[in-house]
């Protein structure tokens, strides 16, 4: 009895949204610390929706301006794509629609009701700190950050060079936040304007939230004195316009990517010869490596394996560093232990040295609290429940997680901002705080791959290594509506594709035989593999019974929305009314500029189209419908052309067998040229056929 | 599995068009693998009418909705009352389905959308060929596994006929001579000897020759049927 099934739609939808939720995610949101849906807002600017990407990329972040210029993009790393060719430039279309969306987003910052009547104080105001407090103003809690600096942002915006965050993008991300009502005392330094014991009598809650603010030195002989600064106050003096005298030669011990800050602020600051010393080898340098790169082409000359042993002055003035050749850096276990030759010492003249080789907390605010602090300098803290050894004293960030990237510290945000909540509403923390470690589909099989166009990743353009060193200005363009429209049509929609209603599904093999790429396999029923479905769609139209959906666009909203989408008709019209079935592929919003007589039905692929979808716009009145597929040799997917053909041919049959004239339907491919092609196509289209379709 | 193939629409109209509510009723096992009438192909037609009715100035409600099967209640029963709210159901299962639903809805008409045509094989999507008559007395064991009572277009038990050519029946280029396929897969099995002996003239009382056919397996309708006591 339980196999009996109607066409109960909503029934479906709802069951197709749970296997979305079961289903794993797509490698760039499982990679994401946050588990950002990449993949939505990518598919949402391809069809140039950059006001509803906005929403996806903000939903869990509420730093995404900065992440769009400075996050590490693990997403990309993760992007299937870079087994066919390059990744999706994820994080620079993320800037591209943030752009885009700017009105939209200043249109909708209003404060969010205190509606909960408990007060929350939050220490820092970092990526975590942001975090927390966007996630529990939205909560109804009334926040209060404390920052020491006069800006908020944390390391945002005290040491990241503003040539690779300018503080107007910054800006943004603080507005979205504050704007909800968190209020902001910048200026003010726990422990010197005011004492934690004060904070923690004046909140509900707390959420330690400070970060890692002071730089590690080094303990060899000759590092005290002027001419050796460490890295966090050279770059917080450089942020917040202090002006420094360098001299000529700065050497900059470290190979992180803060090194690769304080090097290329250094070359910003006008010195002449900019060289870095690290212990690593150039694989094994913690950097990123385009962050090493950049650093290169600017200038910046990188010794490699050589550990600092003393630095030599004379008369006080710094005149260089003497170094150790490195052996190892790592031992058997991978375990940073490095080992010296110390036979082999050589000098490096520097005027002034600048130490980069790590960060760590500064807790001094918590002496005389009841929070305590271990015998290494750390916060004692439950990572369960982000709680401190006070109770109702949260903690988030890097002062607890250790080092990581500014995404990474806004995951820890949302799970102390959550913690604080529940301990607030007395409900129980362990095991209920969100957890962004997730399962991922699995690579593209060898022969999925050889069955992928390469489409190469539109790139991203620098100012020259010369001009960008002269200022701070930001270094990189955004991309131009074009190349964004052009990269996010890249996407192999990874996860987002067919799935089988098994309450249908006969096992009658059509998906399987239809396939190009061996994703469903018939058994008792059909089971189609998310490592090897490409999203295409063509499956789900030729299904006899229905039972396949499309995770993402589903399909089977067309032909809900087609009444609407065709509104009612003036039956006085001089132009013909054409359904246009559009490719999204590479129509972005320069192909959705139409005249109002062609109604624009967006597809993800041509390869979606149902015969009720077509029939469904005959049904709803139109008086054509043209299917528009993407230019010639530009089809991501395999196979489309015959079926879609097909598919057209069967319609043309079902409406003659009406009286309808088959001409009213056709299948077009867009031009490949300048200018709207999509729209020509429509227009000669309709032109043609207005004769035969306004005939009374 | 049992293959059939849509009605023409006109057809079709001239069945539904003086009803005022009308069900496209589909069927998802065979008639849906063959693409006459499963969940989609009723949503097809339900479309199909609504916009004759418009042409025509009609006002009919025409839904559509489907079940696995329409030949065993258990399938439809829990769609029953839904259904019996149309004055007119279009099934557009095969002709089992029709009769079996016909028999069990009370005084809804039950029209069928799908002309049933015989138990086929797919041999690739979107091919469907008839391999089996359903004679109720099968010969396959003497035939090389090639039915001649459904596949010769004369039906005979020692063939071939004079009209088999260059493998082809002398009614269409386009169907094979059942005997020849015969032939030659026997001597490929090496049975071709097994061709000398005569088959005598066969009874047709087992096929529909014979009225109307029923199987009872008989173990279990008694065992059915001592459950119902029980209750």
């Amino acid at each position: 009895m339980s196999s009996v099934q109607t066409a109960d739609k909503d029934n479906y939808l709802k069951r197709i949204a749970e296997t979305k939720n079961k289903r794993p995610y797509s490698p760039c949101r499982a990679a994401c610390p946050v588990n950002t849906d990449a993949q939505a807002y990518v598919g949402l600017i391809a069809q140039g929706r950059y006001n509803e990407a906005f929403e996806v990329i903000t939903a869990p972040n509420p730093i995404a301006s900065v992440c769009s210029l400075i996050c590490h993009h693990p997403c990309e790393q993760a992007c299937r794509r870079c087994t066919v060719d390059e990744p999706l430039a994820i994080r620079h279309l993320k800037r591209f629609a943030l752009e885009k969306a700017l009105d939209y987003r200043h249109s909708r910052r209003k404060p969010v009701k205190k509606t909960k009547g408990k007060s929350i104080g939050i220490i820092g105001s970092g990526p975590s700190g942001l975090a927390a407090a966007n996630d529990l103003a939205n909560l109804g809690y009334d926040v209060t950050i404390y920052e020491r600096h006069p800006m908020l942002g944390g390391m945002l915006s005290s040491t990241i060079p503003p040539y690779r965050l300018p503080r107007k993008t910054l800006q943004e991300d603080i507005e979205d936040v504050i704007s909800k009502g968190v209020e902001v005392k910048t200026n003010c330094e726990i422990g010197k304007d005011i004492t934690i014991n004060d904070i923690t009598a004046k909140h509900d809650a707390v959420i330690i939230a400070a970060g890692l603010s002071l730089s590690r030195s080094l303990n060899i002989p000759g590092v005290e004195g002027e001419g050796v600064v460490l890295a966090i106050p050279f770059l917080t003096d450089v942020s917040f316009g202090k002006k420094l005298d360098l001299g000529s030669k700065v050497l900059v011990i470290g190979g992180g990517n803060v090194a690769m800050d304080v090097a290329r602020t250094a070359k910003r600051l006008g010195v002449k010869n900019v060289e870095m010393v690290c212990l690593e080898s150039a694989e094994e340098m913690p950097a990123w490596k385009w962050e090493v790169d950049e650093a290169v082409e600017e200038g910046v000359s990188i010794l490699h394996r050589q550990g600092p042993k003393a630095v030599r002055r004379e008369g006080g003035k710094v005149k260089g560093l003497e170094v150790l050749k490195v052996i190892s850096v790592f031992d058997a276990n991978g375990r940073f232990n490095p080992v010296f030759d110390n036979s082999q010492i050589s000098f490096i003249e520097a005027d002034n040295i600048i130490i980069t080789i790590g960060q760590m907390a500064n807790l001094l605010f918590l002496k005389d609290s009841h929070i305590q602090v271990d015998e290494r300098g750390r916060v004692v803290w439950d990572p369960e429940t982000h709680m401190s050894s006070a109770k109702g004293v949260f903690v988030a960030g890097e002062v607890v997680t250790g080092p990581g990237s500014a995404i990474q510290a806004v995951a820890s945000g949302h799970r102390a901002a959550v913690a604080a909540h529940l301990y607030l509403q007395g409900e129980k923390i362990e095991g209920a705080l969100p957890v962004y470690d997730k399962e991922k589909i699995l690579p593209f099989p060898t022969d999925v791959v050889s069955n992928i166009m390469p489409e190469h990743r539109a790139k991203i353009h620098h100012l020259p290594p010369e001009t960008r060193c002269s200022s701070f200005s930001h270094f990189e363009f955004g991309y131009d509506e074009i190349e964004a429209l052009k990269e996010a049509g890249r996407c192999r929609g990874c996860g987002s594709g067919a799935v089988v209603d098994t309450s249908k599904c006969m096992a009658c093999l059509t998906c399987q035989r239809v396939c190009p790429y061996g994703a469903p396999k018939v058994t008792a029923w059909s089971e189609i593999d998310p490592a090897r479905c490409q999203a295409c769609g063509l499956c789900a139209p030729e299904c006899p019974a229905q039972a396949i959906s499309m995770l993402s666009y589903n399909t089977m909203d067309i032909r809900k929305t087609m009444p609407s989408i065709i509104g009612v008709l003036d039956t006085k019209r001089e132009k013909p009314v054409i359904a246009a079935f559009l490719c999204t592929h590479h129509v972005g919003v320069l192909g959705f500029d139409m005249p109002d007589n062609i109604r624009k039905v967006p597809v993800h692929c041509t390869s979606r189209i149902d015969i009720t979808d077509l029939l469904k716009a005959f049904e709803c009145g139109a008086d054509g419908v043209a299917v528009v597929r993407c230019p010639e040799g530009s089809c991501k997917y395999k196979g489309v052309g015959k079926r879609v053909a097909a598919r057209v041919n069967r319609t043309k049959e079902l409406i003659s067998m009406l009286g309808i004239d088959a001409g009213r339907i056709e299948l077009f491919r867009a031009g490949s040229g300048n200018g709207n092609s999509y729209a020509s196509v429509c227009n000669e289209f309709a032109e043609r056929i207005k004769e035969i379709a306004l005939r009374k | 599995m049992i293959v059939g193939s849509q009605k023409p629409i006109e057809e079709i109209w001239d069945m539904v068009k003086d009803s005022k509510k009308v069900l496209v009723f589909g069927c998802n096992t065979c008639i849906a693998v063959c693409h006459a009438g499963g969940d989609k192909e009723a949503e097809t037609i339900a479309m199909m009418l609504r916009m004759r009715a418009s042409q025509e100035g009609k006002n009919i409600e025409v839904k559509h909705f489907s079940v696995m099967r329409h030949c065993e209640p258990e399938y439809f029963v829990p769609v029953m009352e839904e259904v019996k709210k149309y004055d007119l159901v279009l099934s557009t299962a095969c002709g089992v389905g029709v009769n079996f639903l016909s028999e069990r809805i009370g005084d809804v008409p039950v029209y069928p959308g799908v002309n049933t045509s015989f138990y086929g094989g797919v041999p690739a999507s979107g091919v469907f060929t008839e391999l089996c008559g359903g004679c109720g007395d099968c010969v396959l064991h003497l035939t090389g596994g090639i039915c001649p009572i459904v596949r010769c277009s004369k039906s005979l038990m020692n063939g071939p006929c004079g009209g088999t050519k260059d493998g082809k029946c002398e009614v269409s280029d386009e169907i094979d001579c059942a005997w020849y396929l015969i032939v030659e897969r026997m001597k490929k099995l090496g049975t071709l000897d097994k061709l000398a002996e005569i088959q005598p003239p066969r009874n047709w009382s087992s096929s529909a020759h014979g009225g109307p056919r029923r199987i009872v397996v008989e173990h279990l309708q008694e065992l059915e049927q001592k459950e119902d006591n029980k209750g």
